[in-house]
Parts: C-alpha cells; structure tokens; sequence
C-alpha cells in the first residue's frame, strides 16, 4: 500500500513537471562577452534542465522574470536550472550581477 | 557606476527592511535587550559573509552548486518557522505591552527569544550579504578586464547604504501610527515578509527539479509592477512580489498567511483576555 502511494506520489510528480531523466538538457555558456549561445530554442511542453556553467572569472547570477528563475553560479560551476510547461514564446534571461549578458530562451 | 549601485541596494533591501522592522519593534515596545541581539545576529552575519565571500574559491564551491542552492531553500523555511514563532509570540505581547510603554523599561526577555532574534537578523543579512559580496568581489576579480575597480566598488557600498537608508525612512513613515497599530501593522508586515521567503524557498525546489510548478505562470503583472523596478524589488524584499509566480508559490503564499493572520489575531485577543481577567481579579 505505502509502495503505491509512493509509486503514484512519484508518478504524479512527473506528470507535473519534476525533474526526472529524460528531461532535455540545453547548455548554456557565460562568458566574459556573454552567453553562448544567446539564443536557445526548445519545443513546447518539454521539461528543460537548462544547464548554466560560468566560465568566467567572477561569480554571475543567471536570472529570468519570464521564468521566474534566478540562480548565482560560481566561477567554474555548472548549474541545472528546471523549467517545465512552458507555454511557445520568447524567455529573455540575463546575467543579474553584469545585466549586459543577455540570451533569450525561445519556446517553439 | 549607477547599475551597480541599484543592484546592491536591491540584493541588501530585503535584510534592511527585516532588520529594521525587528529594532523598531524592540525600541518601540521598550524591549532595549532585544535591539543588541539583532544587532549581534546582523553584524554576525556580515562577517560572515565576508568570510564565504572570500573563501567562495573553496568553501562554497566544495559544497556543490545544487547542496548550496538546497541549504539555501532550507534557511528560507528556517527563517519562516522562526519569524512565524516571533510574531505570534509580538502578538501576545503587543496589547499587554499598551499601559507601561512610555517608561521604557528594560524588559527582560528569555534567552529563546533573544536568540530567535538574533537568528532572524543573522539569516536575513547572511542570506543577501553573501550575494552582495559575491557581486563586490566579482568586480575585484574582473579588475584585470581594464574596469576601474574601486568608483565601483563605492558605487556598490554606496547601494547598500542606500537600502538602509530606504528602510528607515520607511519606518520613519510609521511613527505617526499609535503604538497598537503600530504592533499591528508590524505583525501583519512581518508575516506578509514570511510568507514571501516561503514562496522563494518553493522557487528555489522548483527551480531545482525537486517540486512541480503545476502551472509555472500563474498571472503575469509585469506590466503593472517591473521585477527589477524599485518598486518591484520593494515589493519583492517585503511580500516576495514577483510579476510571473508559478501556481505552486501562489499556494504556499495563500496557505500560509491566512491561517498565520488568523493565528496573530487570536494571540492579540487572547493576550486581551488575559489582562482583563486579570484586572478583574485585582479589583
């Protein structure tokens, strides 16, 4: 009984849009110019674990009002950031503490 | 130069304003001991992140981005259990404190609730301390890039103090208020800024992967209120406004402030009851 509670709590975790394995990774690079790419496009519904990795000198806070995500990255570090359900459109991102760096995620 | 500036007064308003709330309460309710604890817990916390700060080659990056993203989710939730304890405890105080106020005598508080204060100072100023000084040293690295290193760092220090600033002209606005409303307002905005973290721990395991959004946006009033506005970041430090919440933050925001402004307001007529009863019994 409590296994499929479980099962079912972690099924219904994944329909909602928890990360999980099959989750689509788009990488996405800071440089001191900015990002690399500064467009990335993915297809709607999919769940996205847009992979920031600093390769920069100084620490950079990824954030987005659109996705409603802000994250600070180290130097050298990679982080996963989650995104899921999103609907088509243009998700502009920057880089908080060098607000210069600019990318935009496209929704297709 | 003034980029730089905005971006530390918005990364230092959240702990000002936290932080100021808890002393005005304190000077205003005559509880003095309680003021040197704040102080202690926030200047604690600035040593402290000065410390990780310049440790952040090592120390932070030992952890691991997503355990340091997760210890930082779980001193959100801390900081609501603790300010959640705090102002319902303001609550019960806020009435019986009405009739000795104006000697200002020197309350003895116990030594929890000290140290819940000095928790809460401590985790708000660490929380956005750290990330100004991770932003302050990112320039010192970046010296070597030809940008001119210390009008920018001033600019950044000049941000903070800014914020400060902005706090206590804040609470300079709420002095005219009677001191009952005073409690009153402080109880509601203190819970209203626990119910934001609350939401940005919730932001934090979803951005994680660990908790669905259910639906990532709710509403967007971008167009009413810009994120990164100084209004928007107001709103941001004091309820944890943000123009495009998923549903998941939506409901942890609605689940907890009602019932916490109903459990507020039965502690403030509880406190009520309590000394009428005792004037009661004395006459």
């Amino acid at each position: 009984m409590r296994f499929q509670l479980a099962v079912g709590a972690l099924g219904l975790a994944a329909a909602l849009g928890v990360a999980r394995a099959d989750d689509l990774t788009v990488p996405v690079a800071v440089h001191d110019a900015g990002f690399e790419p500064a467009q990335v496009s993915t297809p709607s519904g999919a769940r996205v674990r847009l992979e920031v990795s600093n390769e920069t000198a100084a620490a950079i806070e990824f954030e987005s009002f659109e996705l409603n995500r802000e994250r600070v990255v180290q130097p050298g570090q990679k982080v996963a950031v989650y995104l899921s359900g999103l609907s088509p459109g243009r998700y502009e991102f920057f880089d908080d503490f060098h607000p210069e760096r600019k990318g935009v995620l496209v929704v297709e | 130069m003034a980029q730089t500036l905005l971006i530390t007064w918005r990364e230092t308003l959240e702990a000002a304003l936290i932080v100021g709330m808890l002393l005005t309460y304190l000077g205003r309710s005559g509880q003095r001991a309680g003021i040197r604890y704040v102080w202690l817990g926030a200047g604690g916390a600035v040593l402290a992140a000065l410390g990780c700060g310049a440790a952040s080659g090592d120390a932070l990056t030992l952890l691991g981005p997503e355990t340091q993203e997760l210890l930082q989710a779980g001193i959100l939730f801390l900081a609501v259990g603790v300010l959640s304890w705090m102002v319902l405890w303001m609550g019960r105080h806020a009435r019986a404190l009405r009739g000795d106020l104006q000697r200002k005598a020197d309350r003895a508080l116990a030594a929890g609730r000290l140290l819940g204060l000095a928790a809460i100072a401590f985790v708000a100023v660490f929380r956005e301390g750290l990330e100004t000084v991770l932003f302050l040293w990112g320039i010192v690295v970046q010296s070597g890039t030809g940008l001119e290193v210390a009008p920018l760092v001033a600019a950044g220090l000049a941000g903070a103090a800014l914020a400060v600033g902005t706090a206590w002209l804040f609470f300079r606005g709420f002095a005219f208020l009677r001191l009952q409303t005073f409690f009153r307002v402080t109880g509601v905005l203190l819970l209203l800024v626990a119910a934001g973290l609350l939401a940005s721990g919730v932001n934090k395991l979803i951005g994680l992967g660990y908790l669905p959004p259910i639906v990532p946006q709710v509403w967007n009033t971008a167009w009413l209120v810009r994120d990164g506005s100084p209004l928007g970041a107001l709103l941001s430090a004091l309820v944890g406004y943000r123009s495009r919440p998923s549903l998941l933050e939506v409901l942890a925001f609605g689940l907890y402030f009602p019932p916490m402004l109903w459990a507020l307001r039965r502690a403030e007529g509880a406190a009520e009851a309590a000394r009428s009863d005792a004037a009661r019994s004395a006459a």
